[in-house]
């Protein structure tokens, strides 16, 4: 069970008529550590609102090499080609971090979509999060070490945790960023070793946040600023500490 | 008469419906759009939109140290500033005319209240901007896995499929910037292409002479990013022109 309630701010945020029409088809549904909600090029028929659950959009390549362009948490959902286009992505949607989403048919929600209420320009609202932090993803993987990058993205995640632990692997990391497994480890080990993480068998914990933002290059601060503004959240409400 | 671009050179305008037409048209202007016009700037409002004809747009991110890289480009498959019809109110990106032409301008706020409508334009502006996220998801993978040489044949590519001719105007400094590299990796780069009988540079030209020999050279990023406008916003107009 999360720590915090189930909650998800794209749901939340629907008017009450929204909310009476589209909440007896949500189904609250456990995501394991690993799972892939959505293949590369397969058409999706369901829509997932993560409460406590995280998901990370990943691009694989042709020779099998994979880099992460987004990740979603309870400020977001999984899907939104399923509203916008076909309902096919060329990319995976896989669970980084195990815990529970409100999942929905995507036609289900696709007929409250097309009414143009609250839902639709939330949804909307919320795709261009996806475009910066997609772009954004893209200038970091350009101009930024992977220690940079790994504080970015330790950052966002416990962001969506709402803990300052979360349970991981390096290689996990590694593919997420896209990187090789002793990048990750070598970068790791340096905030180890300056106490701002513990990592110890799958687990890392954030010790000292400030710091670790401050090893951070601007491209977390950047998403973060430009999610808030676009979704009308709290920045500290985006950090559930 | 010198023979200007019809509104239907672009793809998202040849979709309107006669009714969408009559409202739209009376506020569409045809502009000239010249290399290295700044057409939105990053952070600021957006006045018009522009739905290129035979120009090219790059969008660019721009570092806090001045660095800047292009996450996409807009032909005459789409339009700029379409994160207006989103709820954003800024642009996020800097959009630079990176291949001169015309593109037909339109107040932001008559494309906001069109798509409000919630007719077919609504619908293909959806299509248009999945595709552009698409585009942008590659360019961040490309980034991360491909090298220089690679990146430089996908972005001719993604340039030619947007030009009339086989020619692009573009400096090495310009492709430099938009690739997010330093110069002497796109000489070099651009070298070699020259070298294997692919391209002719000279003088801030690049002419492709072998198009199936750039493609093989280009890493999986030019197709799959075809292969999503293709799906997504080809038209019959366009498909039929091609």
């Amino acid at each position: 069970m999360p720590s915090h309630s189930p909650h998800n701010h794209l749901l939340d945020a629907l008017t009450i008529d929204e909310k009476d029409r589209l909440f007896p088809h949500l189904e609250w549904v456990p995501l394991g550590l690993s799972e892939v909600l959505y293949e590369t090029n397969k058409k999706q028929h369901c829509v997932y609102f993560p409460t406590s659950a995280i998901i990370s959009l990943l691009y694989v390549t042709e020779d099998g090499a994979s880099a992460e362009i987004s990740m979603v948490g309870s400020e977001g959902m999984i899907g939104i080609a399923q509203l916008t286009g076909d309902g096919t992505m060329p990319n995976r949607a896989v669970v980084h971090s195990a815990g529970h989403a409100y999942r929905i048919k995507g036609h289900l929600l696709k007929r409250e979509f097309s009414r143009k209420g609250r839902l639709h320009d939330m949804l909307l609202r919320y795709s261009q999060t996806l475009f910066a932090q997609t772009a954004q993803t893209a200038m970091c993987n350009r101009f930024h070490t992977v220690d940079q990058q790994l504080c970015r993205w330790l950052l966002l995640s416990f962001d969506r945790l709402g803990t300052d632990e979360m349970v991981m692997t390096q290689e996990l990391i590694a593919n997420m960023l896209g990187v090789r497994r002793e990048g990750v480890t070598e970068a790791a080990g340096r905030l180890q070793k300056a106490n701002v993480i513990r990592y110890r068998r799958g687990h890392i914990q954030m010790l000292d946040r400030l710091r670790l933002e401050k090893n951070c290059c601007e491209c977390y601060e950047a998403v973060k600023v430009q999610t808030a503004r676009l979704l009308d959240m709290n920045l500290l409400d985006m950090t559930q500490q | 008469m010198p023979d200007f671009p019809k509104p239907d050179h672009n793809q998202l305008l040849s979709t309107l419906t006669a009714a969408e037409r009559e409202r739209l048209y009376p506020h569409m202007e045809l502009a000239t759009v010249s290399l290295g016009q700044v057409l939105h700037q990053r952070g600021a409002d957006i006045e018009d939109v522009y739905f290129p004809t035979d120009s090219i747009v790059s969008l660019l991110y721009v570092m806090d140290d001045g660095a800047s890289a292009e996450i996409s480009v807009v032909g005459h498959e789409g339009v700029t500033g379409v994160g207006l019809c989103m709820g954003a109110d800024i642009s996020a990106s800097q959009a630079v005319v990176q291949s001169a032409g015309y593109a037909y301008r339109l107040p932001g706020s008559v494309l906001r209240d069109e798509f409000r409508r919630n007719g077919s334009l609504h619908d293909w502006i959806l299509r248009y901007s999945q595709a552009l996220l698409a585009q942008i998801a590659q360019t961040a993978v490309c980034n991360r896995h491909h090298t220089v040489d690679q990146q430089l044949c996908r972005w001719v590519l993604l340039s030619l499929d947007r030009l009339p001719t086989n020619k692009l105007i573009m400096t090495q400094q310009l492709i430099a910037n938009m690739l997010g590299v330093r110069r002497e990796g796109v000489t070099e780069a651009a070298g070699k292409l020259q070298k294997l009988g692919v391209i002719r540079y000279s003088r801030g030209r690049i002419t492709v002479i072998d198009r199936p020999q750039l493609e093989a050279l280009s890493c999986e990023c030019y197709s799959v990013v075809k292969r999503e406008f293709d799906r997504l916003v080809a038209t019959p107009y366009i498909r039929q022109s091609a």
